[in-house]
């Protein structure tokens, strides 16, 4: 396993992703990309389902890629990927492996469509076939690539272009998906929510996802600039809020069974000014509105306890 | 050796779903990812029997649906093995958004396609509904009219799909329950003979060479779409016929068997002549022979190669006939018929005097029956005699309530 | 790049990230690569730009917040110290400047047609409130 200790030393990786390519300056997907990337220097075959990620990096004449790479469509970028590696293990037991000795990882990046909706059940057959693969969503809680409609991951108030807020609407009215606890389910070794601005923690996840045989499930929070409107420059603080907040929690699920809280904020920020810094949530600070983010806060306490009820009870 | 070889009589009674199974067997297949759907169920069955029973090295994963199983082999192609799995109706019409993205990526993987309706109303038995839904995919087409054939056609269909001039996903269709569930005498080929024709898989552009990262399956927009769509038709229109026939002719060589994209059963002075796919070829044989008893010069044309289609081939065995019945076994849903417009199209433009009518048959499992055929071959000869077509354009055969007749 | 006819390309298409074989990617550095053509890497998005990243290695500590933090892979860092921006790259999103810890900021954005010397002459003093 590649020894990363700090910063100074992670910065020493030869990056295998390239700029130059289509996503939105600011962009959060590529900073998830490149930490995952850089966690490991064994060789990737890679997949992206579409989306933002795989529309903007691979469009001819350009790759941004610099590891093999499929995309096939937008259900089933993990099953691409779980082929490639039953290839893999096919080629192996004949011998016929062009570099035998080489450890290859299998990654799939997805967005939270792809993976929450309309290829859910591609990631579920891979996760009880138990691929040797990793699957990661790439949470921007729409479709963003799309111009942003609601997705099952769309959190409730979220101004989505298909759960618009109105004057009759405060936009999306279903709860986001516990996706998290779904794919845990499938008693996989291990699922693990990251976010880009806790490095460290989501190199570790990364590294731990890699070292285990059998399937991985990453869920990355990937504040977006475009759909969920705020500034450009300010992507790595919307990561922060989310994850002081405990919008966003950062914890670890073994076997299926045992749940780890891996980051604990010093502070504990409001949900409030998480809520207030993006423009998707402008509405909810109207007075029709105020009471959601009473709710909002609520919600997040109660799942909070939740988790802590269960790292205590090791279930 | 990690697997075991398994000693064949010189002739097997299998019915056309163990053929293929074998077939993939001796193919030494390194991935099959497959859905089960009836008829094609007793290929993956067969096939994980061998599996169970130490006969396969290769890896064979049961997926949670027909487009995972084709999004799974082509993830598997991409990486740079012999890929097969096999499917029927609902399971490729859900997979055929797959299918093109397959053919696109020019990947090579067989498709042992045993035809079968269409829903609604759902139906399990043989016709060719699912044959035609996807003629447009891209994918080489093979049809096979009996167990034999969907053994020989599928050692044809990895040797033609994986050519690195060709490379491009391959069909062998055979008709639902009466070739897939119908045992015959199949002569086979050894363990070794049938892997040595195949020959070993030499990858291209895969994935799983590291020295040499390849990025598949990009976007092209409005600036670059239309050459890549244009190269692979181009590539299906020049390429693949011409490699299609060098492996017939070495097939030929090994076991004696001929194939022709057209087969042609007593066309040399046929006056009448049915065109049709699958089981129907051969029925239609046996009822030409006994016209020509009769007296009317009786002729059959089974299409052995469905995509690319053989317009020239087809154009030159017709051009001398009087009278020609088309048979499609799936309904246009407002339209003549697939087989009959594709015939129209190749004889249009040749100054050729043939007449054409087109019949709609055995949707559904219904049988077409010699009597059938018997009337059909007697009405064509009515048409030769007058010169014209003497009914509608399209009829259909077999089916019960006022008849049916349209164009 | 040129746009070529449809028998001009490899079949699929396929892209090759690199000229020929290349040993162990990821301990080669980019500006050792043989990057294809076909590589964004050797494309450009600088007029994507309105506002443009300077560094002043003067107040750098080569914390690498910027290096792991920027989106396009354009914080150059070599042997565990910050050399530069890449401008082909850069798109001008902001975030290093954001996520640059020292005071005053090793980085800070500059409209796209500022004078690099200029401005690094002129350089901000310490924010004294926020120390």
């Amino acid at each position: 396993m590649k020894n990363i200790k700090n910063l100074k030393e992670f910065s020493t990786s030869a990056d295998r992703f390239e700029g130059a390519n289509l996503l939105c300056p600011g962009c959060a997907h590529s900073i998830i990309v490149r930490e995952v990337l850089n966690a490991t220097n064994d060789d990737l075959v890679l997949s992206a389902s579409t989306g933002c990620l795989e529309v903007c990096t691979a469009v001819y004449p350009y790759t941004s890629w610099d590891a093999s790479w499929i995309h096939i469509g937008f259900e089933n970028g993990s099953t691409a990927v779980a082929g490639a590696e039953t290839m893999y293990k096919a080629l192996k037991k004949k011998g016929r492996l062009k570099q035998p000795e080489r450890t290859p990882k299998f990654v799939s990046f997805a967005g939270d469509g792809a993976s929450y909706d309309i290829g859910f059940q591609w990631i579920s057959g891979c996760m009880e076939r138990g691929h040797n693969i990793m699957h990661i969503v790439l949470d921007n809680e729409v479709y963003a690539n799309t111009g942003g409609q609601r997705s099952s991951s769309t959190p409730i108030g979220s101004s989505a272009t298909t759960s618009p807020e109105g004057k009759k609407s405060y936009g999306e009215k279903i709860n986001k998906k516990d996706m998290m606890t779904i794919m845990a389910a499938h008693g996989i070794p291990y699922a693990a929510q990251v976010s880009p601005n806790k490095w460290k923690d989501m190199v570790k996840k990364i590294q731990h996802g890699f070292a285990v045989e059998g399937p991985v499930f990453i869920n990355a929070v990937s504040p977006c600039t475009t759909e969920w409107k705020f500034d450009p420059k300010d992507t790595m603080h919307i990561a922060d809020l989310a994850t002081d907040s405990l919008v966003f929690p950062l914890y670890e699920i073994i076997n299926g069974q045992e749940l780890n809280i891996t980051y604990r904020p010093k502070n504990v920020v409001p949900v409030e000014e998480y809520l207030a810094a993006q423009g998707r949530f402008k509405h909810l600070f109207k007075d029709e509105y105020k009471y959601l983010i009473k709710e909002w806060q609520d919600r997040v306490d109660e799942k909070w306890a939740y988790l802590q009820r269960r790292e205590e009870a090791r279930v | 050796m990690a697997f075991d070889k398994m000693e064949l009589k010189d002739i097997e009674v299998w019915d056309g779903n163990y053929a293929a199974a074998q077939a993939m067997r001796q193919a030494q297949v390194d991935v099959v990812a497959a859905y089960p759907i009836t008829p094609s169920t007793p290929i993956v069955e067969g096939y994980a029997k061998f599996l169970a029973d130490g006969y396969i090295e290769g890896e064979f994963v049961m997926v949670e649906s027909e487009h995972a199983a084709m999004s799974a082999c082509i993830g598997a192609a991409a990486a740079g093995g012999r890929v097969a799995t096999a499917t029927s109706s609902q399971g490729l019409a859900l997979m055929s958004e797959t299918l093109y993205q397959a053919s696109g990526m020019r990947l090579p993987i067989v498709l042992n396609l045993v035809n079968r309706a269409l829903a609604s109303p759902l139906n399990v038995n043989g016709d060719h509904s699912d044959m035609y839904m996807i003629r447009d995919s891209g994918w080489i087409q093979f049809d096979a009219f009996c167990p034999q054939e969907a053994y020989d056609l599928n050692l044809i269909a990895f040797k033609v799909s994986e050519d690195h001039d060709i490379r491009l996903p391959a069909i062998v269709n055979q008709d639902g329950f009466m070739t897939s569930h119908t045992a015959q005498g199949v002569k086979t080929l050894s363990d070794d003979a049938a892997y040595g024709f195949v020959g070993e898989y030499k990858p291209m552009n895969d994935m799983l060479d590291f020295e040499h990262p390849v990025t598949h399956g990009v976007q092209t927009e409005e600036d670059w779409h239309f050459e890549h769509k244009a190269r692979q038709h181009n590539d299906l229109m020049t390429k693949v016929m011409p490699k299609i026939q060098t492996v017939f002719k070495d097939f030929e060589k090994l076991t004696g068997r001929k194939y022709t994209p057209v087969e042609k059963y007593d066309m040399d002075d046929a006056d009448v002549c049915v065109v049709c796919l699958g089981t129907s070829v051969e029925t239609a044989r046996e009822v030409a022979t006994e016209m020509r008893a009769k007296g009317i010069k009786a002729g059959v044309i089974g299409l052995r190669v469905i995509r690319p289609f053989p317009f020239f081939e087809i154009a030159e065995a017709l051009k001398n006939v009087k009278a020609i019945a088309a048979l499609d076994r799936s309904s246009p849903n407002g339209a003549a018929g697939m087989l009959f417009n594709e015939i129209a199209g190749a004889l249009f433009n040749t100054g050729t005097k043939a007449l054409l009518s087109g019949f709609v048959y055995g949707l559904g499992g219904r049988d077409l029956t010699k009597a059938h055929l018997v009337a059909l071959f007697n009405e064509l000869q009515a048409n030769a005699d007058a010169g014209k077509v003497t009914t509608k354009l399209q009829q259909f055969i077999g089916v019960r309530g006022p008849k049916l007749a349209f164009l | 790049m040129a746009k070529k006819g449809w028998d001009e390309f490899e079949i699929g298409a396929m892209l090759r990230t690199f000229d020929g074989k290349i040993d162990n990617i990821a301990a080669t550095q980019q500006e050792d690569r043989a990057y294809s053509q076909n590589s964004s890497y050797t494309a450009s998005v600088a007029d994507w730009r309105l506002i443009k990243p300077v560094f002043n290695k003067d107040y750098c500590i080569d914390c690498q917040f910027c290096w792991i933090y920027c989106p396009d892979v354009s914080i150059i860092s070599r042997d565990k110290k910050l050399v530069g921006v890449d401008m082909d790259h850069c798109k001008g999103c902001g975030i290093c400047v954001e996520v640059c810890p020292t005071n005053p900021k090793s980085l800070l954005m500059f409209p796209e047609q500022a004078d690099e010397e200029s401005v690094i002459a002129n350089w901000p003093k310490k924010d004294e409130e926020e120390a």
